[in-house]
């Protein structure tokens, strides 16, 4: 559904990606993994828009979406989680949830959130940014959800978490993935990235170097946390 | 104690017009990172704007209230859309300097057409006068300001913590580029903010004409006052604007009564205080200002 | 806004002052040749004043328009017999900063071949274009600058003073109001030199005449809230509160009395320098019963009125004194001129000293010889009330001529040697 071809990008003279082409199916899960300074994050941002300086294309559902604007992006199905969580601090946690337009009939409603997260229905009413960082990393998720987005960006979701939060983290993962929704999962964290994804793609200096399935990847996973020195 | 009440009154009085300015101000700076120097210039637009309209046609201070903001928000979308928003995607030194430009404009259009002695204005009766409070006369019109200012604020509030426009507003405020990777379109709210923006200053205006003296250059030290303002409650604070509006009228007026010469210098002694003990001024976010 | 992009802006607009500065100072230019009693065969005055700023309404281009009419008249009443006919008027915009003025001045003298400069509003300004005068050894009339420098310590031989003065305003004031019973005096005035000059002029001519100044209040300049100020001044129970201020600072200053009540307790408010365009702005209403020292007014006689008609033909507005004063030292030069028969300073400076004159302007006037002050009566004003204003720009009443020779400062006291 999600898919990125011969994309490159630059800031100024220097190309920070170099002709990436991957894709990610429906229901699946596949994650982009490599060092800081790989290229991940400028990909994400390519893919919503956010940076410009750029050739290839990306398609979501056939529908060419390369010059849209980030909001017509998001309404077309992407929904973003940063790596920052990128949650308002002037926004109460029910108006960070209720800010994106819902886009599709597969949205959560509120009740499903708060039944999913009972931390956030607890503290609905709170500012964003005074919930713990688990908990903020759930309200980001939760956000994106709640606008029944197609495909999901989780640009690294585990970063700095406890271990039982990351775990509740993969069982949202694979709710959203038997929901039909695709999931792209930027990630440092090489052992969660196994326990959810289908597929990998190794990025390294800006170029994807390999393509790897779960079974692969679980594999050499000794030898890639080398490679990737992580 | 008389003396501290009447100089409560007065620097509320003139903080009014400060927050109210200082409020269209945060939220055109919030949503369009645009550091609006012609906002004294509207100021002085919404002032003049009364003194004509109640001797062409003779439109009294109280529809005056409501026409001139309707005006101003008319003629600040379209500022908004001819000029500024060509600048937007530019370092927002160009757009500084775009308003910069414009207050000199405006002021010399208004000077070339009024002249530059001022334009009188009067205003109804049942401003006049005073009314005792604890055996001291307070002035009606002033008691009125701040009555206006004080609802206008409560109304703004409303608006910004009540309905999803004020949620986006917030939203886009604080993060606009993420916002709109959240599937609102950030562009569209940016015209009717900043002429609701402009309308707030011309309100500021409009308050002001009985009050203050009429003249092209009115606004010309009142945006340096209100830049201290806008500094000290909080860059893009909504509530930081209004505090720091009434803040900076009491400085003013106490200032005035007890350090006569220091009255303007104070304001900018308690801003580079606020500035050294918060840099991002009393209600702003670290990350607000960058 | 953080702090280096104010640090840019603040540069950029500092750049930009700059460069209209450069612009503004390569004018015009022109040659100067001499030969025959008059330079180039022509006379020209110029007029330096404030074309756009804050006095543009007090003087400003439509002395131009004065200046004007005094040559036509000038050339009416001589005909053939007039010693020049080539009289041209010129003039240029000096920003109220005595930095340009400066720059303006030296310009008109050398590159547009001025024989006198006239007006010359804000005192800092004025004094610097005293200096030039000097040196150039051409003339100059002040008409819209208060300072009592020009005809004191730095008076020169070329330098005349018209009009008004500090201490001509203080005395009418300060001395006449106390004399009438009001002798607890509170004073408010903008804190730069022409403030603090009126204080002291106030303060001397408050106790001459028996009062006392209970206290004064220095506010910034230029300034737009006075309400503790005020306040504060009526706090000291004064009968008068006297304000030193002038253009939009006093419109705010007196919207402000008018709002404090005051006025109901009895204090009333005494104002240092006004012109009638202060009045017409803010309306009679609002300035209703303030009383105010003034060098001249149009409504005063036939004379006065019979040339304001001719004015406001000419410029749909009624004129203040220094549109008068500017007719006026415009005419009493050309009639120098005319008594000379060259437009050379030295000669014609001789013929204006000493001189007694009578025009519509100057009643039992004399360009007093020992100082170059241009005395002559000036009258005591009191704003009318809104019923008893006939027509447009009929604001004041006269209530008291004081005449030339007690209106101005004695020679004997100027502290002026040429």
């Amino acid at each position: 559904m999600l898919e990125i071809e011969n994309l490159s990008a630059w800031y100024g003279e220097a190309q920070a990606l170099h002709e990436a082409t991957l894709s990610v199916g429906e229901g699946e899960v596949v994650t982009l993994v490599g060092r800081n300074g790989a290229g991940k994050t400028t990909l994400v941002r390519c893919l919503m828009g956010l940076h410009k300086q750029l050739t290839g294309s990306v398609r979501l559902d056939d529908r060419d979406i390369t010059s849209l604007p980030a909001h017509k992006r998001a309404r077309a199905g992407l929904g973003w989680v940063q790596d920052d969580r990128g949650i308002f601090a002037n926004l109460s946690v029910e108006e960070n949830l209720l800010l994106p337009p819902k886009i599709s009939e597969s949205a959560w409603s509120l009740d499903q959130v708060y039944d999913a997260f009972p931390a956030l229905g607890a503290r609905r009413r709170a500012g964003g940014t005074t919930l713990s960082g688990g908990e903020q990393q759930m309200l980001a998720v939760a956000r994106v959800l709640r606008t029944g987005a197609r495909v999901l960006l989780l640009d690294e979701p585990s970063e700095g978490l406890a271990p039982v939060i990351v775990t509740q983290i993969g069982d949202i993962v694979r709710t959203a993935k038997e929901a039909g929704v695709g999931v792209l999962l930027i990630e440092q964290n090489v052992r969660f990235a196994a326990t959810v994804a289908d597929r990998h793609y190794l990025l390294a200096q800006g170029r994807l170097v390999e393509s790897l399935d779960n079974h692969e990847f679980v594999e050499r996973q000794d030898e890639l946390l080398e490679h990737l020195g992580i | 104690m008389n003396a501290v009440l009447q100089y409560t009154v007065q620097g509320l009085a003139a903080g009014s017009f400060y927050a109210l300015a200082a409020l269209g101000l945060a939220v055109i700076f919030g949503v369009l990172g645009v550091v609006n120097f012609a906002h004294g210039a509207f100021y002085m637009l919404g002032a003049v704007a009364a003194a004509v309209l109640l001797d062409t046609v003779g439109m009294s201070l109280w529809l005056a209230l409501i026409v001139v903001p309707v005006l101003m928000l008319v003629f600040g979308m379209l500022v908004e859309r001819l000029l500024v928003r060509w600048l937007l995607p530019l370092d927002p030194l160009y757009n500084l300097l775009l308003t910069f430009g414009l207050t000199l404009l405006l002021v010399d259009l208004v000077k070339r057409r009024y002249g530059v002695s001022g334009l009188p204005y009067d205003r109804p009766d049942a401003l006049d006068g005073r009314v005792q409070v604890a055996g001291i006369g307070l002035p009606v019109y002033q008691l009125f300001v701040i009555g206006v200012a004080l609802l206008v604020c409560l109304g703004v509030w409303l608006l910004m913590t009540r309905t999803r426009v004020g949620m986006i507003v917030r939203a886009a405020t604080e993060r606009p580029e993420l916002a709109g990777a959240l599937g609102i379109n950030v562009g569209r709210w940016v015209t009717p903010v900043f002429g609701f923006g402009v309308a707030l200053a011309g309100l500021a205006g409009v308050l002001a004409a009985p009050f203050r003296a009429i003249t092209a250059e009115m606004g010309s030290d009142f945006i340096i006052i209100l830049f201290a303002v806008v500094v000290i409650g909080g860059l893009g604070s909504i509530v930081g604007a209004v505090v720091g509006g009434f803040l900076v009228g009491l400085v003013e007026a106490f200032g005035q009564a007890y350090a006569p010469t220091f009255a303007q210098v104070l304001i900018f002694v308690l801003m580079a205080v606020v500035v050294l003990a918060r840099p991002a001024g009393l209600f702003g976010r670290e990350e607000a200002t960058a | 806004m953080n702090k280096p992009r104010n640090a840019r802006a603040a540069a950029l607009i500092a750049g930009l002052t700059a460069g209209a500065l450069v612009t503004a100072a390569c004018g015009a230019g022109g040659p100067s040749a001499s030969g025959g009693d008059f330079t180039d065969d022509k006379v020209v005055l110029a007029l330096l004043n404030d074309a756009s700023g804050v006095y543009k309404d007090v003087s400003g281009p439509n002395s131009k328009i004065a200046i004007q009419m005094a040559i036509d008249d000038y050339k009416e009443k001589y005909g053939d017999e007039a010693v020049v006919d080539d009289i041209e008027v010129t003039s240029a915009d000096h920003q109220n900063e005595p930095d340009i003025a400066n720059t303006k001045a030296q310009e008109l003298y050398d590159r547009e071949g001025a024989d006198i400069i006239l007006d010359v509003p804000t005192s800092s300004a004025a004094l610097a274009v005293a200096t030039q005068a000097k040196n150039k050894k051409k003339l100059y009339m002040n008409i819209g600058a208060g300072t009592t420098e020009l005809t004191g310590a730095q008076c020169n031989k070329y330098t005349f003073h018209y009009a008004y003065d500090t201490w001509m305003l203080a005395n009418g004031t300060g001395t006449v109001v106390t004399e009438e019973g009001d002798k607890n005096w509170q004073l408010i005035y903008p804190d730069y030199a022409f403030g603090q000059d009126m204080v002291k002029s106030f303060t001397g001519a408050i106790e001459a005449g028996g009062g006392k100044v209970g206290g004064t209040i220095a506010t910034p300049f230029p300034n737009d809230n006075f309400a503790t100020y005020i306040t504060k001044a009526g706090a000291a129970k004064p009968q008068v509160i006297g304000t030193m201020h002038a253009g939009g600072d006093l419109i705010n200053l007196v919207k402000q009395y008018n709002e404090s009540g005051l006025k109901d307790q009895g204090i009333s408010l005494a104002v240092g320098l006004m012109f009638i365009s202060d009045i017409h702005s803010l309306g009679v209403e609002a300035f209703e019963g303030t009383i105010f020292t003034d060098a001249w007014y149009w409504n005063f006689d036939d004379k006065s009125r019979e040339w304001a008609d001719r004015y406001m033909e000419e410029t749909g507005d009624r004129p203040t004194y220094a549109h008068a004063g500017n007719y006026s030292a415009a005419l009493q030069y050309l009639e120098a001129v005319q008594a000379a028969g060259t437009d050379d300073a030295d000669k014609v400076v001789e013929e204006l000293e000493g001189k007694k004159v009578d025009d519509m302007f100057l009643r039992n006037g004399e360009i007093r010889a020992e100082d170059h002050r241009v005395i002559h009566d000036v009258y005591l004003a009191r704003v009318k009330g809104p019923a008893d204003v006939e027509e447009d720009w009929d604001y004041e009443e006269i209530i008291k001529t004081i005449p030339a020779e007690k209106a101005f400062r004695p020679a004997a006291e100027s502290g002026c040697s040429m």
